[in-house]
């Protein structure tokens, strides 16, 4: 197999990071899918997370913090030809872009979204995130986190997400093979990935999840187009972590239901518009 | 008499939006020129809304005080209009609101009844009215006719039948009362024009510039813009999406760049503000985007629905941090509609975001106007590639600035690497301090040529002024017809309008050359065009003219200010 999306640069990340995994996994998973780095465009926010896309051969969009979903959307908009992955961790996605990801759950936009949910802050060096276990003490939370943590699986099989997946950094075959589903899946997939911070987060460490996790498709009865089961799965959490994917259902992308994509990528679309006349008539 | 002035005025759901439609329609086709302004309160039912609709056989660029013609739907329009009323000027309206007024002739006219007593549904009220509105300007009812035949050609010919028996019977009671105002000169020839506020103008001219994408959250009083892009995504093909907040309406519309198409969104004030973080992101990752602040009174939510200059500064230096950006003023339709094109060239060519400030004056007001030609839009996509190789790097210094643009996805494995953090040539972070100086002179660079093409002013009235009054924006038509007054006075006036505000044109320095007063117009409390100019230019005026009390300026108030001298606040 060619290497085309080979990590090509030395990374900002603390040794042993989770994201390692997950960079070996991407690069793995597209070069399995048989793409080229110049038909990709990875966007991404801000954090550690954000980086990773420096470090991976293809096209990048490094926007703001947490406005990762909405400039993915407008990319894949203005050329569906382009296969998006958006990249960004889990204070990018479900604190600063928590409205946009609700949203993006609500267009169906055929685009791959991997949140690196390490359940802290860590390029702000140590603070709470949305997804942070209760009871844990950080530079914000010096009485431990008392907020109810933020269930992205729950929250997008809620809303009807069409493809809702967990995996673990920590298992980069799992993570590779799921990313590739994601990647083939027609509309919004996510792929929420369970990431130790080797340097901010002394509890959910590769110890802990890898004593817990286990992957739901192997359970013969367990069904991915049965909303109600994937919803209650969903809430698994504790002894034993369900990763694999939750929840599939099939349903028109948002690119399927724009008129102007009838006639190819916008991109590609001869301008100005030549029924700009019409549009003028009106005002004689 | 050389304008005839029109207020129709009612409550919300009165039927005054279909009044005014079919009044500015007639009004263009029978070959006179107008201006029209539209005041209505953030809200959908009740309150007091009114048109003002000023008509003349000679070319008007605003409204100007007075009213001949009031027609009343309620009795708010009249306790809140009586006082404008000219000499000779009528009121019409329904008998009971005739113990209302104090001066001026009345005509009691019940719409509703008549339109009932010709058979049809009282909705056609409106027809009634407009019919009678008629009376008081021509002699046959045909302009009329022809804009109900348009209006309602879709819901069927009893409809349109019905509409003009009313229209005609509104006419003929006017008719039979044998009141008569002074008329317009019938106009000479029926020129060939167009009728359209700022709100159909800006996105037209957008789709005449080739817009590809757009994304908006409602806010009034831009969301005429989102809408009408939203109306032709179909028949131009340009999508509209919805956005969540400003914030996803401006990203979304710079992912849509970053892939290569012309992308925009529009909003007010405070939709602005939330998007100041992105614009930045635009400046860094020199992304070329177009926005529309169609400004309202603020500050927070302010006066929804009227209208201000107040953003003006925020526009200019709105985002962290220094990148290079225009911001263009548009005074009128026709202006709005080719600055579009203007802006969205401006964006391609120096890949960084274009403000476009209108505001509700300019959006809501209609004018009639040569016709539009698209054909003189010329799209400019500036150093665009559609082809390079692996070597292909975003950032590459060049003596300008501009750095070729790679549309991703295309050309032989040349990868395109944007970010809004500092980068290198290649797109990649960087954090050294030699790269961030290279980095942020090459953006800079940019500025010196958008400063080269920087729109001229535009000036009306006299070469060797007593006063030269400068505005931007929507004071366009005021500001001209302000000049013109205090020529007629015996001033010699010349009328200065800026369609670019930033960088401000270096032809505004010699402008100040010439003899006379400088006045700066402006509709906001601080004086922000003057500090503007005083921060560029370090030049100050010898007295300005303000008003910030949401609503447009008439002409007279500039006059008047001006002869009294001195600060106008």
């Amino acid at each position: 197999m060619n290497k085309l999306f080979a990590i090509c640069r030395e990374t900002a990340w603390c040794p042993g990071c989770g994201n390692f995994g997950i960079l070996n996994a991407l690069s793995q998973a597209l070069d399995g899918l048989g793409l080229e780095p110049k038909d990709v465009l990875f966007v991404s926010g801000i954090g550690q997370a954000g980086k990773t896309p420096h470090y991976i051969k293809g096209n990048v969009l490094n926007t703001l913090h947490g406005r990762t979903l909405p400039t993915a959307t407008g990319a894949k908009i203005a050329n569906s030809g382009l296969t998006v992955i958006a990249i960004g961790g889990d204070g990018d996605g479900y604190a600063e872009g928590g409205n946009h990801f609700i949203h993006a759950l609500r267009r169906n936009i055929d685009i791959t979204y991997l949140v690196h949910n390490n359940q802290v802050f860590g390029l702000t060096k140590g603070q709470a995130s949305p997804s942070s276990d209760p009871g844990m003490m950080t530079g914000t939370t010096p009485w431990g986190v008392y907020n109810e943590p933020f269930n992205p699986l729950a929250a997008a099989i809620s809303m009807n997400g069409s493809f809702v997946a967990r995996s673990f950094a920590g298992d980069q075959e799992h993570l590779a093979k799921t990313i590739q589903a994601a990647v083939k899946h027609p509309g919004f997939a996510l792929v929420d990935i369970l990431q130790p911070c080797v340097t901010f987060n002394k509890i959910n460490t590769y110890q802990w999840y890898r004593a817990r996790v286990y992957d739901l498709n192997q359970d013969p009865d367990y069904d991915f187009t049965n909303r109600r089961q994937a919803w209650e799965k969903s809430w698994e959490w504790g002894e034993r972590i369900p990763i694999g994917i939750f929840y599939r259902s099939e349903r028109p992308t948002l690119c399927d239901q724009l008129p102007a994509l009838k006639n190819g990528p916008l991109v590609r679309q001869p301008i100005p518009c030549p029924n700009i006349d019409q549009v003028l008539a009106q005002f004689r | 008499m050389n304008s005839f002035n029109i207020l129709v005025g009612g409550e919300a759901g009165q039927g005054l939006v279909s009044i005014s439609h079919m009044l500015i329609k007639a009004v263009a086709k029978q070959g006179w020129y107008l201006f029209a302004q539209q005041d209505y309160m953030s809200r959908i039912r009740g309150g007091h809304n009114f048109l003002r609709l000023r008509i003349s056989e000679t070319p008007v660029h605003c409204c100007e005080r007075g009213v001949d013609l009031l027609v009343a739907l309620d009795q708010q329009s009249l306790v809140e209009h009586q006082r404008e009323l000219n000499r000779g000027a009528v009121v019409i309206g329904e008998a009971q609101l005739a113990a209302g007024t104090g001066q001026g002739d009345f005509i009691s006219i019940d719409f509703a009844e008549i339109a009932v007593g010709q058979g049809q549904p009282k909705i056609m009220a409106n027809a009634v009215a407009a019919g009678a509105v008629w009376a008081f300007l021509a002699d046959d009812l045909t302009a009329i006719e022809d804009v109900i035949r348009e209006t309602f050609a879709e819901k069927g010919e009893a409809i349109v039948k019905g509409n003009i028996k009313c229209a005609h019977a509104g006419f003929e009671l006017i008719r039979g009362s044998g009141k008569e105002l002074a008329r317009l000169p019938k106009p000479q020839a029926r020129g060939e024009r167009m009728v359209l506020k700022g709100n159909d103008a800006l996105p037209s001219g957008a789709l005449a510039a080739g817009v590809k994408f757009m994304s908006a959250y409602p806010m009034t009083p831009s969301t005429g813009v989102t809408e009408f892009i939203a109306a032709y995504a179909k028949q131009c093909s340009v999508v509209m999406e919805q956005a969540e907040d400003e914030i996803a309406g401006v990203n979304m519309a710079i992912g849509a760049a970053y892939a290569g198409v012309r992308a925009m969104t529009a909003t007010s004030g405070g939709g602005f503000a939330l998007m100041t973080e992105a614009l930045g992101l635009a400046g860094s990752a020199e992304i070329p985007i177009v926005v529309i602040n169609a400004q309202r009174p603020g500050p927070s939510t302010g006066l929804p629905t009227r209208t201000e200059q107040g953003d003006l500064l925020f526009a200019v230096h709105g985002g962290s941090g220094d990148y290079p950006k225009a911001v263009l003023s548009p005074g009128d339709v026709e202006e709005a509609f080719y600055l579009m094109g203007a802006a969205f060239n401006l964006a391609d060519k120096y890949h960084t975001p274009v403000i476009v400030l209108s505001d509700q004056h300019l959006a809501d007001s209609y004018q009639t106007i040569e016709p539009l030609d698209p054909g003189k839009v010329v799209i400019d996509r500036g150093d665009l590639l559609f082809d390079a190789g692996p070597a292909y790097q975003r950032y590459q210094y060049t003596e300008s600035g501009v750095s070729p643009r790679l549309v991703p996805g295309f050309g032989a494995g040349g990868l395109v690497v944007s970010a809004g953090d500092e980068h290198g040539q290649d797109g990649h972070l960087i954090e050294d301090a030699e790269t961030r100086n290279e980095m942020m002179r090459k953006r800079m660079r940019k500025m010196d040529g958008i400063k080269a093409e920087a729109l001229d002013p535009v000036a009306h009235g006299s070469s060797n002024p007593e006063y030269v009054l400068i505005g931007f924006g929507s004071t366009k038509g005021a500001v001209r017809e302000a000049a013109g007054l205090l020529s007629q006075q015996g001033h010699p006036a010349l009328a200065v309008h800026l369609p670019q505000v930033y960088p401000l044109p270096d032809k505004l320095r010699e402008i100040w050359q010439l003899p006379g007063q400088k006045w700066i117009v402006e509709n906001n409390y601080s004086g922000q065009l003057q500090k503007l100019i005083a921060m560029e230019f370090a030049l100050v005026p010898d007295g300005s003219v303000r008003k910030y009390d949401g609503r447009p300026f008439f002409p007279q108030e500039i006059v008047e200010q001006v002869l009294k001298g001195g600060a106008g606040r």
